[in-house]
């Protein structure tokens, strides 16, 4: 199994209070930026990537990064820039970018070239993720929202074309078109990194994997629905000669540990109390799912149906209380014997080789991150390992998906 | 709707497209807004009693086809040179509603014999220099409803047209016309720059009505198109908001009448 640690680099300086009060009561896209004091920012990014570098010495596998725009909740708004300190900052693990949000650039061979960089700075350490992005990112790029899926799709094709054919070729597409494709610097990893696709699981994205054979990570959904969503890839998987295994689904936990499960169960809502961004505050639906951003396609909205709902759907998860969350275990916390024990139940359940470890977020302190990452360093991840090896939940490494 | 009244399909070049045609007299175009064509309205009905009016519903809207080729205003524009030449339209008097108006506006900025009279309401299609024009497309539709009636109460379709309940059918339509209208207007949003320059070449009558109230496109944008048509005149209504025809339709069928003749 795959450990991959994961933080949302959220701003917290800031009030439920001033959410409520800004336009539409969104934290998202029109929460003003005079919110934003730099001087903060500067400390934030700096004992965020302190925290990712010391995850290499607790002995994870990977570093996840991730990028929104517009928002507090998460300050990796150029993500492949963080990306490409860590490549320089850290040996060994590697750097999982899950994902950039392909329709919001308009030159999808600038981003091959970045990507490329990062591969060749990293020795070879990149997983290149790729996402449509929320609707958020599509608004704050002025990327029009129905053209999304059809520009995810013409993108990837380019980014792939452009690290696997020897250029120049010429890219006369739909939305993209370049007379000279011809980045000189082309990736480490041959054909080129490796690519996996996070999400919550629409049908449509699914089975576009399962055609790519690209690993999707769920991120956090209903340990029940997402038995349903590999479903739906096994099925296209099949279709195209091949059964999934575990080696082609992530995870995505809050997972938190403190030396007492008294004091984690404390610190853990900061997740929740500190970051009104991570849904908290319920967003207006027109800014998460624009007009056309939706796809409307009769076979998969009959496909959502084999999609058992989320029991903390309604208000998101965050909204649903703490006490019932921990209950369901959609957010692991505890010592570091409570982790090991409740992860083994819902990695028995949800059987992915890839684990995202999101280890803090919110209000939790700099200070008590970095023991919760040292926890995990000690007892937890070398736990894991061997409960990986117990399941056998293969990971995309030990076996090409 | 009035039994005169019917819905038909109208074939241009393979796309079908859903049109409704009542009344009585010359023929007279309607191009509606980012809403879609809403029925046959009240001031639809006025206008049959001395016109033989024609609502087509856009490609997209409504239930109309869309062609695959057709994604931009200036797409639309094509389309529609093509309707009026087919259905024996061209050189009738046309009213536009906001996105239509800004259609009717770039057919007639394109070709000298679309329409022989223009009426334009609460038009799209030209930036303000002032204010802005309201983004609809990250408010919701209630948001959008509340913006575009000064007064709902004097509308006295309102009820009908944004009370009760929607029908799955009806906000199934309601969302597609929204993704209709994303798709022909989302940058730069619902104006085209060259739009202003091309319209000195326009040398038919033209009225431009605006509501003095209006939320989404504010009334400057009125006064930039009188002064980008040539003898253009310009009516504000009072007390009015973004849809005249249907917040005030008496005070708009009045004006309506007397400039169409």
């Amino acid at each position: 199994m795959f450990l991959m640690r994961f933080t949302e680099r959220a701003y917290v300086n800031y009030t439920a209070e001033d959410v409520k009060n800004s336009p539409n009561s969104a934290v998202r896209l029109t929460f003003s930026n005079r919110h934003f004091d730099p001087q903060l920012g500067a400390d934030l990014y700096n004992e965020y990537l302190d925290e990712y570098e010391y995850c290499e010495e607790a002995g994870f596998d990977g570093l996840m990064l991730n990028e929104h725009h517009n928002t507090p909740t998460c300050l990796g708004a150029t993500m492949n820039l963080e990306a490409a300190i860590l490549a320089r900052t850290t040996k060994k693990p590697k750097i999982v970018l899950l994902g950039n949000p392909l329709p919001i650039f308009d030159n999808p061979v600038r981003l091959a070239e970045e990507l490329a960089e990062i591969d060749m700075i990293s020795r070879g350490r990149l997983v290149s993720g790729f996402v449509r992005g929320t609707g958020v990112e599509s608004l704050a790029t002025n990327t029009n929202p129905l053209y999304n899926r059809e520009r995810f799709e013409e993108a990837h094709d380019l980014v792939i074309k452009t690290w696997t054919t020897p250029g120049p070729f010429r890219w006369e597409g739909e939305h993209y078109h370049f007379r000279v494709v011809n980045p000189f610097e082309t990736p480490l990893q041959k054909p080129h990194p490796p690519i996996w696709i996070p999400g919550t699981g629409s049908p449509e994205t699914l089975e576009w994997c399962a055609e790519h054979h690209y690993p999707f990570v769920f991120l956090e959904t209903d340990p029940e629905s997402t038995v349903d969503m590999k479903g739906i890839y096994a099925d296209k998987a099949r279709e195209h000669g091949y059964e999934p295994g575990p080696e082609h689904f992530g995870y995505l936990l809050r997972i938190h540990v403190q030396d007492t499960d008294a004091y984690a169960k404390e610190v853990g809502k900061g997740y929740l109390v500190g970051n009104v961004g991570v849904g908290r505050l319920p967003m207006p639906n027109d800014y998460m799912f624009p007009v056309g951003y939706s796809g409307r396609d009769p076979k998969y909205l009959q496909l959502r149906e084999r999609i058992r709902s989320d029991p903390f759907r309604v208000g998101g998860l965050d909204a649903a209380g703490y006490e019932a969350i921990l209950e369901a275990n959609r957010m692991i916390i505890g010592s570091p014997d409570t982790v090991i024990r409740k992860l083994r139940e819902v990695l028995a359940r949800v059987r992915p080789g890839i684990l995202a470890v999101w280890t803090n977020d919110g209000s939790i302190s700099h200070k008590d991150s970095l023991r919760c990452l040292q926890l995990m360093g000690q007892e937890v991840l070398p736990a894991l390992h061997d409960m990986g090896k117990e399941l056998e939940l293969t990971d995309p490494f030990q076996k090409t998906p | 709707m009035p039994a005169d009244v019917r819905q038909v399909s109208v074939d241009i070049g393979g796309t079908h497209i859903r049109m409704l045609k009542g009344g009585a007299g010359a023929p007279l175009v309607i191009l509606h807004g980012t809403e879609g064509c809403q029925g046959w309205l009240r001031y639809a009905q006025a206008l049959a009693e001395q016109f033989t009016v024609y609502v087509p519903s856009h490609p997209g809207f409504d239930g109309s086809e869309r062609p695959a080729w057709l994604n931009t205003i200036p797409d639309l524009v094509c389309f529609y040179t093509w309707f009026l030449e087919t259905q024996g339209l061209e050189g009738v008097p046309a009213i536009g509603f906001s996105l239509g108006g800004w259609l009717a506006a770039e057919i007639v900025a394109t070709t000298h014999h679309a329409f022989s009279k223009l009426m334009l309401v609460d038009a799209a299609g030209i930036k303000p220099q002032v204010d802005e024009i309201t983004d609809l497309f990250i408010l919701s539709p209630a948001q959008i409803t509340q913006l575009t009636f000064h007064d709902p109460q004097q509308a006295p379709e309102y009820d009908m047209l944004y009370g009760g309940t929607r029908t799955p059918a009806h906000q199934e339509n309601a969302i597609k016309n929204r993704e209709m209208a994303v798709r022909l207007t989302w940058k730069p949003y619902m104006h085209d720059p060259r739009l202003p320059s091309l319209l000195a070449r326009v040398h038919i009558p033209t009225c431009i009505v605006w509501g003095r109230q209006d939320h989404i496109i504010p009334v400057e944008c009125g006064e930039l198109y009188r002064q980008a048509i040539p003898g253009a005149e310009l009516v504000v209504l009072d007390n009015c908001g973004h849809m005249p025809q249907v917040e005030q339709p008496e005070a708009f069928v009045r004006l309506a009448r007397q400039f169409l003749g």
